[in-house]
């Protein structure tokens, strides 16, 4: 039997993958509207294929409450979700808590493996202060991909009080199950190692911003040279080299702080990481600086029309969402805004910022729409109709949801991160 | 970094403004006025900041709702030496003498985009101040004074740093659009450092005063840079000038003695506190100076 505690995002996902290779899988989480829920296939997070894995793996499955069930265990996954603080800091004293709570009632044989978001250091300290046998695995969960990644991991990484010694079987069976390399190491390796890759990918993300910021200024175009960059083996096909309005999410920001905060212990140099947030802050405003230059400083009342509120597609998750962040700066002006999964909380709400039924009724009347999450729904949706609705022509697509050639056809003056601006005749 | 204590702006009760007299003090009474507030407008002549006994003066003059803008200072073309910048210090200091012991509604002081190092690009309010010449080391040194002294009379406490302004009613004669158009008008010539490529933020004066009015409404507490945004070249510059006067004006360039530098601004920090605030084009602002300035 393998147990879950904390029934987070991570949790969910990991714990419904395990239970789909033939694994018997108790989750546990204190809130008993969740795991009740999670009883009747029910699920509080929108990841695409879960629901049919859930579906397909609910023999094997269960979802309790009580603590007590957690003895037949002989592996508990730990997936609390660590939040942040709006300094992106961890807050480590509810996992710390609930590992407390629960280690009562294991075997003490039982492995415990930390799947949460721990910074360096915290394994070594939590293996003094337990006695189960401890590991902590490195998730590099996705939003919107967490099944794909959990069922085809490309390698697990384990932190190990010791990594010269062999996995204990059990937890090697698990692991092989899933059919990929896994890299033992010592804890404060492995969570280093999750740190680093984060960082890998900022620096992609960071230096898409910044060499797409220079295209939209000179007349380059940013989605004609990031391919050529893919094509080279030592940059890669999968690099995240699409530019963004920043780095959102939380997750990332997390790491970046965590970086600098042992960069300032131990007397490390991470300018370069510090450069990086910079950079992140400035892109993350890219929108209200274009709607600025485009429509608020020509238009006495504008109205805009927003699209999307979480933080990317897939997902319902608006933690450090550009979109929340853009409407926070907009509170003067009338906004409709919608989301195909995220609504608006009445505090969110207020007299100008409303919340619309549909994409088209978001931009009915709309001097500029905003596509602020590339859904794919937007992707699809009826231009023309939309160009009919609105009263102005400014249409801001940082992702490049929306087809380009169509909106210039229609007469939009069209943005879009990477881009110069274009309109019907060719780029301004 | 910029904070509005109000939520909705509304006029300040009285607005006393030392440096009256100066290009930016002229521009703003008249503005506040023409906005219905009331101005009480120093200069020097009214008011020698420099000496102890002012300190006296402030008391007689200022009031607990007062909102105080302190926009005196000799600047460069009085003197770039050690002398000058301590005559700036020994007006500071009897300000802030006064602001220490008594508190006002609000405080703004005038300092200058100088305070940051030509290295920076581009600038914002948390870029690190890193004063290179005397000047821009008056300017950070008494932006801490004031905050010492605001802080520990609860004054609400801005500082505002502008980039260089342009428009008519300049008293000075830098390098720019103010010199530019004169001799573009009196010489049709205008010389350029080099080919005019170096790249400068240009504030229209009117869009400077209304800033500033702006962040007085709001009560405004923290940090802005006072800049549109939109960096154009020497060149550029001469050339819009040109075309404004439009008498065949001859742009000179000349062999190059320095580096060129560029400075630009990210205002993102205006655009969130202001995000309907309208900057004048240099092409308008320019157009707007000829016409009041040199055509009459």
């Amino acid at each position: 039997m393998i147990g879950f505690v904390g029934l987070s995002h991570l949790g969910i996902v990991s714990s419904i993958s395990i239970a789909s290779k033939g694994f018997k899988v108790v989750g546990f989480d204190p809130t008993t509207e969740l795991t009740s829920n999670l009883e009747q296939n029910k699920l509080p997070v929108h990841e695409p294929g879960l629901d049919d894995l859930l579906a397909r793996s609910k023999n094997q499955i269960s979802f309790t409450s009580d603590p007590k069930k957690l003895e037949a265990c002989e592996i508990v996954y730990v997936s609390l979700d660590v939040k942040t603080d709006q300094n992106n800091s961890s807050d480590l004293g509810p996992l710390t808590g609930l590992i407390e709570e629960v280690a009562a009632y294991l075997k003490p044989e039982t492995i415990l493996v930390v799947l949460s978001q721990v910074p360096p250091g915290f394994s070594r300290k939590l293996a003094l202060k337990i006695k189960n046998p401890l590991y902590y695995q490195v998730e590099t969960l996705i939003f919107g991909r967490a099944v794909e990644r959990a069922l085809y991991p490309e390698r697990y990484i384990v932190g190990c009080e010791n990594p010269a010694k062999s996995l204990p079987s059990t937890f090697e069976k698990l692991l092989r199950a899933f059919e990929c390399p896994i890299l033992p190491m010592r804890y404060e390796s492995a969570e280093l190692a999750k740190i680093s890759i984060n960082m890998c990918l900022v620096s992609s993300i960071s230096v898409a911003n910044t060499l797409a910021e220079i295209c939209e200024k000179m007349g380059a175009e940013w989605s004609e040279i990031a391919p050529a960059l893919k094509l080279d083996k030592r940059i890669g096909q999968f690099s995240y080299l699409s530019p963004g309005l920043g780095i959102a999410g939380g997750n990332l920001e997390r790491d970046l702080a965590t970086i600098c905060q042992l960069a300032r212990e131990y007397g490390t140099d991470a300018g370069v990481v510090e450069a990086w947030v910079a950079n992140s802050r400035h892109r993350l405003d890219w929108v209200l600086r274009t709607l600025h230059g485009s429509v608020l400083s020509q238009n006495e009342n504008p109205t805009l029309g927003v699209w999307g509120l979480a933080y990317k597609p897939d997902t319902k998750s608006t933690k450090n969402s550009p979109s929340l962040h853009l409407l926070g700066q907009l509170k003067s002006f009338a906004v409709r805004a919608y989301d195909p999964q995220v609504e608006l909380s009445t505090e969110q709400r207020g007299n100008k910022l409303t919340q619309a039924e549909s994409a088209v009724e978001a931009a009915r009347g709309a001097t500029a729409l905003v596509v602020m999450t590339p859904w794919k729904e937007f992707s699809t949706a009826d231009l023309k109709q939309v160009r009919q609705v609105m009263d102005g022509d400014v249409l801001i697509d940082p992702y490049a949801a929306l087809d380009r050639r169509a909106c210039i056809e229609l007469d939009f003056t069209y943005y879009r991160l990477g881009s110069a601006l274009e309109q019907r005749g060719g780029v301004c | 970094m910029l904070k509005h204590r109000l939520q909705r702006p509304q006029n300040p009760n009285r607005v006393v403004l030392l440096g009256g007299s100066g290009f930016l003090g002229t521009r703003l009474s008249a503005l506040l006025r023409q906005q219905g507030t009331e101005v009480l407008s120093l200069s020097s002549k009214d008011l020698d900041l420099s000496v102890a006994s002012s300190v006296d003066q402030l008391k007689q003059i200022l009031k607990a709702e007062d909102s105080l803008v302190m926009a005196s200072a000799l600047t460069p073309d009085k003197g770039r030496d050690v002398r000058t910048l301590m005559k700036n210090l020994s007006m500071a200091q009897n300000v802030a003498e006064y602001i220490e012991q008594k508190t006002l509604a609000h405080l703004t002081y005038i300092s200058s985009d100088a305070v940051y190092d030509m290295s920076v690009n581009p600038v914002r309010e948390g870029s690190p101040c890193t004063p290179t010449d005397l000047y821009a080391a008056m300017h950070i040194t008494r932006e801490i004074v004031f905050k010492v002294a605001a802080q520990k009379s609860k004054t609400p406490y801005l500082v505002l740093r502008p980039c260089a302004i342009y428009g008519s009613g300049d008293t000075h004669n830098s390098y720019g659009p103010n010199r530019f158009l004169r001799t573009a008008v009196k010489e049709k010539k205008i010389s350029l450092f080099g080919g005019g490529e170096e790249k400068r933020d240009h504030l229209y004066i009117d869009d400077a005063a209304r800033l500033v009015s702006a962040c007085l409404s709001f009560q405004s507490e923290g940090v802005l840079n006072l800049a549109t945004g939109t960096s154009a070249s020497f060149f550029d510059v001469a050339s819009q000038v040109a075309n404004v006067v439009g008498n065949e004006t001859k742009i000179e360039c000349s062999p190059r003695a320095n580096p060129v530098t560029y400075r630009h601004f990210d205002i993102t920090e205006t655009l969130r506190a202001f995000p309907d605030f309208r900057f004048t084009s240099l092409r308008e602002g320019l157009a707007s100076f000829y016409k009041t300035d040199m055509r009459g």
